[in-house]
């Protein structure tokens, strides 16, 4: 038997709109530990790995290590229908064709249950080692979100360059060329504004716009995302999800051609 | 491969397009197009042409030579009976690659920037030593014999053109193998009983069948051992060890003496050739050329794959059928397209 109760339901529907458009359908693998989802889009190139930890559901219960295949399309159909302010459980047999979903008002004077057929999907896994990373910089998520829809329009990547002064976003293409510099923050009253800079030596890398624009989906998650970097290694980008996970996205970069 | 499908293909009212002198040059209009329709989607191709065939495809050759025929009356019959749609449809199957076909083919790559090999043999071995030596992603070709040649990656449908709405689709020879569980020596084996170029199959024995017996016995030798020679006749004087040695260690140029190199494309030159000889609109070939020149300068996307390690997967061989998937978005982009050359040009 399978049971995670989440008082905060928004956070599922949150997370299916940060995953969905990035991927078709994954596996959710659920344990004593918690709830993880690692999944790469179609062409290999990004990358999604989600984690919440058991302790911040308000009730978790895992008897067995299961393995559930989802279509991401149909799942978040289901959780479109929870309200915002639903509590969301989600359910399982031990070897289970389907998964159900509870979502109940806050009055608890309604409750809708809604069960999904699962998949069996045969997905590559990854192994991603911890890193250090050459720059780790943190900066409202909002302000990434904005930043990687802008320069979309200029082209179809971005280039970001990391140094002492500051982080710099560029984008150049047909109708001209477009930089943002972002310079470390004075104040830290305010810790969800700040721009944070850690770094060990200046890097710059190409990302393509297409997948920062997938991943900045998942801003309603965060007020801060948290973008590492390093040479000959994939973009990570972080978001925290409250005080129960993450969910982090790799990109690998574009790679300039040795023989140009 | 693509040369005869633009001779067959690439034709108005029966005839192939022609230069003002009647040169054919639908070759050159196919290559030209579909090479830059790859470029432009990010792919660097790299063009592998036949060498000789090996002594042991004249069989396969002789009964090339004999439908030929057959095409040939038939079409003599046609023509007498005046039916356009019978006219068609033979003298379509009597397209030949010529040597200067070929030859032009290259200079156009050439000019083009792109590189190609001349494979001393079949192109689909070289194409699989490219691949193992890593100086490719994978085959593009119509031709399975690329997984039996032990090509690790194999896209069918490369370069249909847009219209068929066909899907590309990848093999992965590791997980062929991994799911029928079988080693590349069994595989060849299994190859062999479907039949293959270089020699006759035992006459009864299908896919189905095939896939039973390697999986039972191995090996061809022990399932000669245990066949029941009064239901399948095996043929005179099999010479399946020969086939088998031919995919083991095909004849190839080493990969390490070969050199992939895209240059920028001779604007100039594929005007004076393309337009001054072959009669094609200049502004088409000037666009065209701009179009390989972009997409050099731009960059490629990595793969993920290539920076974190794939996880054995412990559910891998739990299901049934050949592992096909589709490959929408190719983007580690280098890849040997086999070149079939006809044998008569040697």
């Amino acid at each position: 038997m399978f049971e995670a109760r989440l008082a905060k339901g928004a956070i599922f529907k949150k997370i299916l709109e940060a995953v969905k458009d990035l991927l078709t359908e994954a596996s959710w693998d659920c344990g004593d530990m918690g709830i993880t989802l690692q999944a790469m889009d179609n062409a290999h190139v990004s990358l999604v790995s989600l984690n919440l930890r058991s302790d911040g559901f308000d009730k978790y219960r895992c008897d067995r290590n299961l393995t559930m295949g989802m279509n991401l399309g149909s799942m978040s159909k289901i959780l479109k229908c929870a309200g915002n302010d639903d509590i969301v459980t989600i359910r399982a047999q031990d070897n289970p064709d389907t998964v159900t979903f509870v979502f109940e008002s806050e009055n608890g004077e309604k409750q809708s249950d809604y069960e999904m057929k699962l998949m069996s999907l045969d997905l590559e896994h990854l192994q991603i080692p911890e890193t250090e990373y050459a720059c780790v910089v943190k900066m409202p998520a909002g302000e990434f979100a904005r930043i990687c829809r802008d320069l979309s329009q200029f082209g179809d990547s971005i280039v970001i360059s990391c140094s002492k002064q500051g982080v710099k976003f560029s984008a150049s293409g047909d109708i001209g060329s477009a930089n943002v510099k972002l310079a470390q923050s004075s104040n830290v009253d305010k810790e969800e504004e700040a721009v944070t800079i850690e770094m060990q030596e200046p890097v710059s890398f190409t990302y393509a716009c297409r997948y920062l624009n997938f991943f900045t989906k998942a801003t309603p998650l965060s007020a801060q995302v948290k973008l590492s970097m390093s040479p000959e290694y994939p973009l990570m980008v972080e978001y925290a999800i409250d005080d129960i996970g993450q969910i982090r996205y790799f990109l690998a970069p574009k790679i300039e051609d040795d023989d140009n | 491969m693509c040369m005869y499908q633009f001779l067959v293909a690439v034709r108005q009212e029966g005839a192939n397009l022609t230069s003002a002198d009647g040169e054919t040059t639908s070759h050159l209009m196919g290559m030209f197009y579909r090479t830059i329709r790859m470029v432009d989607n990010g792919i660097k191709p790299c063009y592998v042409f036949d060498g000789k065939p090996p002594e042991m495809k004249g069989g396969e050759l002789a009964k090339r030579a004999e439908r030929r025929e057959e095409a040939q009356k038939a079409l003599s019959q046609a023509e007498e009976q005046g039916n356009q749609q019978d006219i068609d449809k033979f003298s379509r199957r009597l397209v030949k690659v010529t040597k200067t076909h070929v030859d032009e083919c290259k200079q156009l790559l050439k000019l083009m920037g792109i590189p190609f090999v001349e494979a001393p043999c079949e192109a689909e071995a070289q194409c699989a030593a490219l691949v193992k030596a890593g100086k490719v992603y994978g085959t593009a070709t119509e031709d399975m014999d690329a997984l039996t040649f032990g090509s690790n990656v194999l896209l069918r449908h490369m370069t249909f053109s847009e219209a068929r709405k066909m899907p590309i689709k990848e093999f992965h020879l590791s997980n062929v193998l991994a799911e029928t569980g079988l080693s590349q020596q069994e595989f060849i084996d299994l190859c062999i009983l479907m039949g293959c170029d270089y020699c006759d199959s035992i006459r009864g024995i299908g896919p189905k069948r095939a896939i039973e017996l390697i999986q039972k016995h191995r090996s061809i030798e022990t399932i000669l051992q245990h066949l029941d020679k009064n239901k399948y006749t095996v043929p005179e004087e099999w010479q399946f060890s020969e086939a088998r040695r031919l995919f083991v260690e095909p004849e190839v140029a080493d990969p390490a003496d070969i050199e992939l190199k895209w240059v920028e494309p001779d604007e100039d030159g594929l005007v004076a050739f393309m337009c001054g000889d072959k009669g094609f609109n200049e502004e088409r070939i000037r666009n065209g050329a701009k179009k390989l020149s972009k997409a050099r300068n731009t960059t490629t996307q990595g793969r993920l794959d290539s920076f974190f390690k794939v996880l054995p997967n412990p559910n891998a061989g739990k299901r049934k059928g050949y592992p096909v998937r589709p490959a929408d978005d190719v983007s580690f982009p280098v890849f040997a397209l086999a070149v079939a050359v006809p044998s008569a040009i040697y």
